[in-house]
C-alpha cells in the first residue's frame, strides 16, 4: 500500500513536471544544441541547407578584430554596470532610509526609469544626446559649460560612456529597490548596538548595515554580470553598434552578422562564443545561489 | 482510519487523473483554435512602410487592389524597422512554411538572395501581363531579373544623389546652385564663413555612402560604378582612391558639426531652422519638409550632386512574391499586377512623395519636387544612366561592410583610415570574389 502511494505521488510529480520541463527543452535546451550545430555551418538563412564546415566560423570570428573590439565592450559594460549603477542605487537607498521627508515621492522617482521599455529609453537618450539641440548639449549651454558639449552618440571615443550614462538613469533604480528592501529588512538590534556603543552614522553603515546587505549585494551584482553580456535592446536602439562598429557589443554583432549580412553560422558561432564567456562570469553568481537554496532547504 | 487514507488516495487519483485530462484538453483546444485562426487569416502583405506618408502610401495601394480584386483581398503587416528586420521575419516565415503572400523587398542582391535559396515565385506572367518592358526603366528591369527571369515588381523608385538646400540662406548669402565641385566648395565656403554650416549628414551605414557614390561616378564613370558592383575593380585601385579623396575635399570637409550624432530627420531639422544650408538626402527628405511646413521650389529646392550630371542614382522598393502556399498565389498576382498598374502607382506614390517607376503615369499627379526628379529620370533613362543603389548591386556582406567603412572615412578622413577601408574592402572582395558571389546586373 506504502509503495502504492509513492508510485502515486510519483507519477503525481512527474505528470505536473512533464509541462515545464518539456516547455523548458523545446525552448532552452534544444535552441542552445541547435545554434551549436548551426555554428559549424555556412548558411544565410534564407536557402533551405547549409554547407557543413566545421570550425571555420570560429576561426574566421577569432581572427577578426571587430569581434575582439565588441567583447571588449561587453567587459567595459561588465565594469560598469558590476560598479557604477550598483553604488549609486546603494547610495540613494542609504538616503531615503534615514526616513527623509518626501520618502515615497522620492522611492517612486528612483524606480520610475526601470518601468520604461528599452527602446523608449533609447528614444529619450537618442533626443537627448543631439548634440546641437538635446537636452544635455542645451543644458551645459544654459548653466555656461558649453564647452563641456560633446557629439554624444557620433563620437567613437565616447560613443559608449553616453550609452552607459542613459543605462545608469534606466537601471539604478533597480538595484535602489533591491538595497533598499534589504536596508529596512535589516535586524535593528544589530544598528541599535553599534550606535550605543558609539558608532557614528557612517561606521554602522559600513561595519553592520552593508556586510548584512550581502544577500541583496549578491542580486545586484548577479544581474548586473547577465545584462552586461546580454546587453542588446539600448545599444541596437540608439547607436546600431555605431558610429563604425564603436559602440557594438557582441550581441549586436550577432544580429547585423545573422540579418544584416545573412551569415547564419558565423552569427551562431558568436552566440556560442558569448554563452561560454557569460558562463563563466554568471556560474559563480548561480553555484552562488544554488548554494545558498540548498543551506536554507537543509 | 485505514479506510479514510483508502478513500483519501482514490479521491487524489481520481483528481490528479481529471486535472490532467483537463490540462490535456486545454492544450489541445488551444493548439486547435490558433490553427484555425491561422486558417482564416487574409493573404498579408509585409512591408516596413510603418508610419506617416509611407503607411498612406501603402494603405492607399492595398485599398485600390482591393476594390479591384474583392475576391482576393489583401491586409498588410507592418514590420517596424527596415530591411533587416523584415528579412528576420521572413526567415523564420520560410523555416514555419507560413510566408506572407507578398513583401516588399529591395532590389538587385536583396532579390538575388532569396532566389538562390529557392524562396521566390518568379512574376514573369504578371510582368509581361503588365508590360514591364514597355512600362519600367531599364535601369530598373536589370535589378529585378535574376537568372533571366523576372522576381520583383517596382513600386516606387527615390533619387539619392540630389542635394536639397534652404532657399531663404541661398538668397540671403547671394549663392547660385552649384554646378561643379568647384561650385560646390565655393559654396559651402561661403556659408561657413557666415556661420551657418555647410553641408548636413547623418549617422548610419546609408547616408554617407550615398553622398559618396557622386564622387564614385565621378572618379569610375558608369560602367566603372558596374563593373565595382560585378567586383571587377580592386578597392585599393586608383579609381576607389581618388573616389575617396574626392569626397574626401569636397563633402566630408564641409559636413555640419556633430552630424555623426544625428539622425537623418534631426539634419533635415537643422536645414528647416537654418542651422545647416545643404544636405544630400534621398528625395523623402520632401516629404519631411513639407511635413513641416515647407513648400518646395518656395521654401527649399535642390540641385543634382556635381559629378552626377546626366545620371540618376535611385533606390527602390519591389513587391516580391514568397514560394508560398498554392492559396496564396491568385491573391499575389493580383496584388502585383495592381501595383504595376498605372491607378495602384499613383495610390502609393501620391501620399508617398517618391516616383512611379511606371512611366506611363501621368506626371501631373507630382508636386514640383517629384515633377523635376522625374524629368532627371527621364532624361537619365535616354542615355541608360538610371544607376541602381551600388548597395544592392553588391553581395550583402560586402554593402553593409561598404556602408560601415565610408562612414567611419566621413567621421576621419585621415590617410591612416583611408588605408585601412581599402585594405578592408579589398579583403573582402577578393572573399566573394572566390565564391562566385558577384552578379554581372
Amino acid at each position: 500500500m506504502k509503495r502504492l502511494g509513492y508510485h502515486r505521488t510519483t507519477a503525481s510529480f512527474c505528470l505536473f513536471l512533464a509541462l515545464p520541463v518539456a516547455l523548458f527543452v523545446t525552448f532552452y535546451i534544444y535552441p542552445i544544441i541547435s545554434t551549436l550545430c548551426l555554428s559549424l555551418y555556412d548558411w544565410d538563412g534564407i536557402s533551405p541547407k547549409g554547407t557543413f564546415i566545421g570550425l571555420r566560423n570560429y576561426f574566421t570570428l577569432f581572427g577578426q578584430a571587430r569581434f575582439y573590439h565588441a567583447l571588449l565592450n561587453n567587459l567595459q559594460w561588465l565594469f560598469f554596470l558590476i560598479f557604477i549603477p550598483t553604488a549609486l542605487g546603494l547610495a540613494l537607498a542609504a538616503m531615503l532610509d534615514r526616513g527623509m521627508r518626501g520618502e515615497s515621492f522620492f522611492r517612486v522617482v528612483f524606480f520610475l526609469p526601470f518601468t520604461i521599455p528599452a527602446v523608449a529609453v533609447a528614444a529619450i537618450w537618442r533626443w537627448m544626446y543631439e548634440p546641437t539641440h538635446g537636452l544635455v548639449t542645451s543644458f551645459l549651454e544654459v548653466i555656461g559649460l558649453a564647452s563641456w558639449a560633446q557629439n554624444w552618440l557620433g563620437d567613437p571615443k565616447i560613443v559608449n560612456y553616453a550609452l552607459m550614462g542613459a543605462m545608469l538613469w534606466w537601471t539604478t533604480g533597480f538595484a535602489f529597490l533591491v538595497f533598499f528592501a534589504g536596508l529596512r529588512n535589516l535586524p535593528i538590534e544589530c544598528i541599535e548596538a553599534a550606535r550605543l556603543e558609539g558608532a557614528n552614522a557612517w561606521q554602522i553603515f559600513w561595519r553592520v548595515s552593508f556586510p548584512l546587505l550581502w544577500p541583496s549585494t549578491i542580486v545586484v551584482l548577479g544581474m548586473a554580470s547577465i545584462d552586461a553580456m546580454r546587453l542588446f535592446d539600448i545599444v541596437w536602439a540608439t547607436t546600431s553598434g555605431g558610429p563604425a562598429y564603436a559602440s557594438e557589443v557582441l550581441a549586436t554583432q550577432m544580429y547585423d552578422v545573422a540579418f544584416g549580412r545573412l551569415e547564419m553560422g558565423r552569427a551562431s558561432a558568436i552566440s556560442v562564443c558569448l554563452f561560454v564567456i557569460s558562463g563563466a562570469f554568471i556560474m559563480p553568481y548561480i553555484r552562488y545561489l544554488s548554494n545558498q537554496v540548498q543551506e536554507n532547504a537543509s | 482510519m485505514g479506510l479514510r487514507v483508502k478513500i483519501k488516495s482514490i479521491w487524489e487519483e481520481s483528481f490528479m487523473k481529471s486535472a490532467a485530462l483537463r490540462w490535456l484538453g486545454a492544450t489541445l483546444g488551444l493548439f486547435v483554435s490558433t490553427n484555425v485562426a491561422l486558417a482564416d487569416r487574409s493573404p498579408e502583405v509585409w512591408h516596413y512602410f510603418a508610419a506617416g506618408s509611407e503607411l498612406a502610401a501603402i494603405n492607399g495601394l492595398m485599398e485600390y487592389s482591393n476594390k479591384i480584386h474583392a475576391d482576393t483581398p489583401v491586409i498588410g503587416r507592418a514590420i517596424p524597422g527596415n530591411v533587416v528586420e523584415l528579412r528576420r521575419q521572413l526567415q523564420t516565415a520560410f523555416l514555419g512554411g507560413n510566408p506572407p503572400a507578398v513583401y516588399q523587398s529591395a532590389m538587385g542582391y536583396e532579390l538575388k538572395t532569396f532566389v538562390d535559396g529557392g524562396r521566390l515565385r518568379p512574376i514573369d506572367d504578371v510582368w509581361a501581363a503588365a508590360k514591364g518592358e514597355e512600362i519600367f526603366p531599364k535601369g530598373v528591369q536589370r535589378v529585378v531579373k535574376v537568372g533571366g527571369k523576372l522576381w520583383g515588381i517596382p513600386v516606387d523608385i527615390s533619387i539619392i544623389n540630389n542635394i536639397f538646400y534652404n532657399k531663404a540662406i541661398f538668397e540671403k548669402y547671394g549663392i547660385e546652385p552649384p554646378r561643379d565641385w568647384a561650385q560646390l566648395v565655393a559654396a559651402c565656403k561661403k556659408l561657413r564663413d557666415n556661420g551657418i554650416e555647410p553641408l548636413g549628414d547623418a549617422s548610419g551605414p546609408f547616408w554617407s555612402l550615398y553622398n559618396f557614390y557622386a564622387p564614385l561616378l565621378a572618379s569610375a564613370g558608369k560602367d566603372g560604378y558596374y563593373a565595382i558592383a560585378q567586383g571587377k575593380v580592386s578597392f585599393k585601385g586608383p579609381e576607389f582612391r581618388k573616389a575617396l579623396e574626392t569626397y574626401r575635399d569636397t563633402l566630408v570637409v564641409n559636413y555640419a558639426k556633430n552630424w555623426s550624432g544625428k539622425t537623418w530627420t534631426q539634419t533635415a531639422d537643422d536645414v528647416i531652422n537654418g542651422h545647416t544650408g545643404m544636405f544630400m538626402m534621398g528625395v523623402w527628405v520632401s516629404a519631411y519638409f513639407k511635413e513641416h511646413g515647407w513648400q518646395p521650389g518656395k521654401d527649399f529646392d535642390f540641385f543634382p550632386a556635381p559629378g552626377t550630371d546626366n545620371s540618376v542614382l535611385i533606390q527602390m522598393d519591389v513587391f516580391a512574391e514568397p514560394a508560398g502556399p498554392d492559396k496564396t498565389v491568385a491573391t499575389a498576382r493580383n496584388f502585383m499586377t495592381a501595383a504595376a498598374s498605372v491607378e495602384g502607382q499613383v495610390a502609393f506614390n501620391v501620399p508617398k512623395g517618391a516616383l512611379a517607376p511606371n512611366l506611363k503615369v501621368d506626371p501631373s499627379i507630382y508636386d514640383y519636387t517629384g515633377q523635376r526628379t522625374l524629368q532627371q529620370l527621364k532624361n537619365a533613362e535616354t542615355s541608360d544612366s538610371v544607376l541602381p543603389n551600388l548597395f544592392f548591386l553588391l553581395p550583402t556582406k560586402l554593402g553593409t561592410e561598404l556602408g560601415v567603412q565610408i562612414e567611419k572615412f566621413a567621421i576621419d578622413p585621415s590617410a591612416g583610415t583611408e588605408e585601412s577601408v581599402m585594405e578592408t574592402l579589398e579583403a573582402l572582395r577578393l572573399e566573394l570574389a572566390e565564391q562566385n558571389a558577384f552578379v554581372k546586373w
